[in-house]
């Protein structure tokens, strides 16, 4: 893992303590590398830094949060705005917008005097996990209102000592301090101080006194998207830029066996064909050219295997790889063997998926003499850095990574970036280098959401109640062998952390087991919005829809029978169950009458704490499945932006109705087998829904918002197209035959 | 041999070559990115942009067929930063754009559509549009539309 420490490392003399919002110490992490709250203007800065650098060794941030050099969060630009470096891309999610709420709250300044920008490598924080796992605003929650609450004691401070009062007669607001009848701006104090004084971090707010968050509000990047205006790595330009396209195997595993690049080489605009290393690339003066010329390159390549899907799916089957128990309670799989005959079995397959966010990935990228910058939309920008300095055989120092708006991420932006070929070209050209993806190699030349298999079982009792559950998944690998090689995998056995995320039972029967076998596909994949825990769910909660038809109950009161919090301490997560399944029951009128024709279906997840039900009403009408109306329950924890949360359910909604009608890679004669988005087709306007959205706030802490809605979107459907049909579809993408 | 055109009320004239997709030529000859490549194929609308007053995936449609024509960007869309054309003020109000990358297309083909449709039904818009989204913003977008074909004849009444 790309984590430089862990939990462990941290000094031993540290009473354990449960982290408070009030008063809490900044425990010193020596080895992790942090980054600063500061208050500069440009001529103040090295003083500043050098403050900041003291002031950040002495906090406490989550464990991924590094900067390869002391900088800062915050700044204060003349204007008196401030600058909010975010350590975290904005990919859509709309974090920016709750980053400067949480801000806004201790700076005491209407968010709108909040600038939000990605901080990149050389201007201030960045996450060396990256961006993702919705965990964005949730791990920041406490981090960022503790920095900023730090720069507005600072400020105080500074203005008590310009104007020889005591800090406690100065106030702040909307960015002036005060004292008596004298006024300063943030601005203003920031360009008179040479040397500051780092106070120690003031209690945070209660969250009774919050001004901003839990109240809508709007998103801060809105203008400038609606204006068109270059926001993203594809729009960036520099001087003097010429543009490549590289050219790859359009088979899996192919290797290039000849190739001829005359024709090529000499079409209008190519400067020059690339041939080295296993580099394929044509450089021109366009985009258009380059195209062009790489399309003109007479390639013929060595196809190891054609692989064809009936091969990809007998790899990644139950039974096969190795396998690593991730659940055990009771007596699960020897009932179950035992009952022989007795059990109750289904299996469930999902596909190869694609990410298909809308940008295609790229970058920009000038190697110089002794430096080089790229300009990259990405969810890890230091494993970009890594993989460019290696590349390019320089120090990762002396390389920029700079940040833009990321034309959607959704996982895919974690790998195979070709971050480092771009960089290969420029070192060869001795130019800026634009490297964009053609929306074929998007399709072709990926990495993909792996496909899966289900196995479940399940024992009835006697008395009509479910004994015992067993949950056996194939899946191949999203994260560990990407992350940690094949060390890791064979340290881990399988990937339980992201592929094998929601294999567990959530239901509190006494037996219950959940099983991963891990295999190896001969292509790359990786992870996708939600991780394991879209197929896994898609797997489990199909499963329970159907026990509950096969025992005759309805399947929102058997969800219930089984949340009773009995044992093993987790009581609160049993109510919040029950809240949520209560809540969809009610609001999406789960027991009225349907209209004739239509089917209901409803499912329930807990993605890393955030609780996630839905329930669908479909009709089918020749084959064709149509969602008509979603409701969408989420219990966040705590919400900071309700609109903000309300936004990413309804692009779960959508994103789940498409990967449950639409989506899926066929593996066919060594190739996959779509292209572009007539083979991969997705949800467009006319499958839209009409959506509500309830938000729940069952907790004191923000869980993740960004993923957890789409995990019931598929087998709710799936449920309720049995329901309209009487056929239980099990696979995706769901086909009524 | 030079190619000209009128782009969002300027004269432009290009040396490229006759086939050169007019999305290239837009944002690479003439530094306006605000229309956007997204499949190369005319299948996702995100180079949406009008020629004529016609929307047109510009991906796919040569420089050479805009010679003569007035073509307008999202960049032209609006008179000014101020004062916004009825669709990005509703794709505000409703705030539709999560990560933003393919609402250029979406709001050039849906102020085609308001245009063509003074009072669209969801119908009219569900069936008329088939630009695609990834984030999943399809049912503001549906929303917004409507709002901004109330706001074009709240202002045509002005």
């Amino acid at each position: 893992m790309a984590s430089k420490t862990s939990a462990q490392e941290q000094p031993n003399n540290e009473q354990p303590q449960k982290k408070s919002l009030t008063r809490r110490r900044f425990l010193q992490v020596g080895a992790i590398v942090l980054g600063g709250a500061m208050v500069a203007v440009y001529p103040g800065r090295i003083p500043m830094r050098r403050a900041a650098a003291q002031m950040v060794e002495t906090m406490d941030f989550p464990a991924s949060i590094s900067s390869y050099r002391p900088d800062f969060w915050f700044e204060i630009l003349p204007d008196n705005t401030i600058l909010l470096k975010s350590p975290k891309v904005e990919m859509g999610q709309g974090i920016f917008t709750g980053f400067a709420m949480l801000a806004a709250e201790e700076l005491e300044v209407p968010p709108s005097q909040i600038k939000v920008e990605t901080a990149g490598t050389s201007t201030g924080v960045i996450d060396s996990l990256g961006t993702g796992g919705s965990n964005t605003t949730s791990s920041l929650f406490i981090p960022i209102r503790e920095v900023a609450a730090t720069m507005r004691e600072m400020l105080k401070t500074a203005a008590a000592k310009e104007w020889g009062v005591d800090v406690s007669a100065v106030t702040t607001q909307n960015g002036v301090l005060t004292s008596g009848n004298r006024t300063m701006t943030f601005a203003d104090i920031a360009k008179a101080t040479k040397k500051w004084d780092i106070p120690k971090t003031p209690a945070l707010k209660p969250a009774s006194a919050f001004k901003y968050v839990g109240k809508d509000m709007k998103r801060v990047d809105l203008k400038p998207k609606v204006m068109g205006k270059p926001l993203f790595g594809i729009d960036q330009t520099m001087p003097g830029m010429v543009y490549a396209v590289i050219v790859e195997s359009p088979y899996i595993g192919g290797t290039l066996k000849r190739i001829d690049t005359k024709a090529a080489a000499q079409m209008q605009g190519v400067e020059r064909v690339i041939h080295e290393d296993g580099l394929i690339a044509v450089v021109a003066k366009s985009r258009y050219a380059a195209e062009m010329a790489a399309q003109a390159l007479d390639i013929e390549w060595n196809i190891p295997q054609k692989w064809q899907q009936a091969d990809i799916e007998a790899i990644v089957t139950v039974g096969k790889g190795t396998e690593v128990n991730v659940q055990n309670e009771g007596d699960a799989r020897s009932i179950i063997e035992k009952a022989g005959e007795q059990v109750f079995k289904q299996e469930y397959r999902t596909p190869l998926g694609a990410h298909a966010q809308m940008e295609v990935n790229g970058s920009i990228v000038h190697v110089e003499k002794d430096k080089a910058t790229v300009i990259i939309g990405t969810q890890v920008v230091g494993l970009v850095r890594d993989e460019v300095a290696k590349a390019i055989g320089m120090d990762a120092e002396k390389i920029e990574i700079r940040i833009p708006y990321l034309g959607g991420g959704f996982g895919r932006r974690y790998a195979k970036m070709n971050a480092g070929n771009a960089a290969r070209i420029s070192k060869i050209v001795g130019k800026p280098v634009s490297v964009f993806n053609t929306r074929e190699q998007e399709f072709l030349n990926s990495v993909y959401r792996p496909n899966t298999h289900h196995v479940l079982r399940a024992k009835i009792a006697a008395n009509g109640t479910v004994e015992a559950i067993t949950h056996d998944q194939a899946t191949p690998d999203m994260i560990i062998e990407n992350m940690s090689g094949k060390a890791g995998m064979t340290a881990f056995g399988a990937d339980f952390i992201s592929a094998g995320h929601g294999a567990s039972i959530l239901y509190n029967t006494a037996n219950r087991s959940a099983t991963i076998w891990h295999n190896k596909l001969p292509l790359p994949v990786g992870i996708w919005r939600s991780v394991g825990i879209f197929a896994n769910t898609f797997a489990i909660e199909s499963f329970i829809n159907e026990l509950a038809h096969k025992l005759g109950k309805d399947p929102i009161a058997l969800r219930l029978s089984m949340v009773s919090g009995t044992g093993s301490g987790s009581e609160k997560i049993y109510t919040r169950y029950a809240n949520a399944l209560k809540t969809l029951a009610e609001k999406s009128a789960w027991n009225s009458p349907k209209t004739p024709g239509t089917g209901r279906g409803m499912a329930m997840a807990n993605d890393r704490k955030t609780v996630a039900a839905a329930a669908v009403e479909v009709t089918v009408t020749d084959g064709v499945i149509r969602v008509h109306k979603v409701t969408s329950v989420l219990d966040v924890g705590i919400a900071i932006n309700p609109e903000g949360i309300r936004m990413q359910i309804e692009g779960c909604v959508m994103m789940g109705i498409s990967a449950a009608l639409y989506e899926g890679i066929q593996v066919k004669d060594g190739q996959i087998g779509a292209s572009n988005f007539h083979e991969y087709p997705l949800a467009m306007l006319r499958d839209a829904p009409e959506i509500q959205s309830f938000i729940l706030e069952a907790d004191d802490v923000p869980y993740g918002v960004g993923e957890p809605p789409i995990a019931p979107i598929a087998p709710a459907i799936a449920a309720a197209v049995f329901d309209a049909t009487g056929v239980m579809p099990r696979s995706l993408p769901l086909k009524v035959a | 041999m030079n190619i000209d055109f009128t782009i969002n009320g300027t004269k432009a004239s290009v040396d490229v070559p006759a086939e050169m997709p007019l999305l290239w030529v837009v944002r690479d000859e003439l530094g306006l990115k605000g229309t956007k490549y997204g499949c190369g194929k005319a299948l996702c609308g995100a180079c949406t942009l009008h020629v004529d007053g016609e929307a047109v995936r510009s991906c796919s449609f040569p420089v050479s067929a805009a010679a003569g024509k007035t073509v307008t960007t999202l960049e032209g869309l609006s008179p000014s930063e101020e004062k916004l054309h009825p669709i990005q003020q509703a794709w505000i109000d409703e705030q539709v754009p999560q990560c933003g990358y393919c609402q250029p297309g979406f709001m050039m083909a849906a102020a085609k559509l308001i245009k063509d449709i003074p009072n669209p039904t969801d119908e009219d818009i569900r069936s008329n549009i088939s630009n695609i989204c990834r984030c999943g913003t399809h049912p503001r977008i549906i929303k917004a539309i409507r709002r901004a074909a109330e706001l074009q004849r709240i202002s045509a009444t002005l």
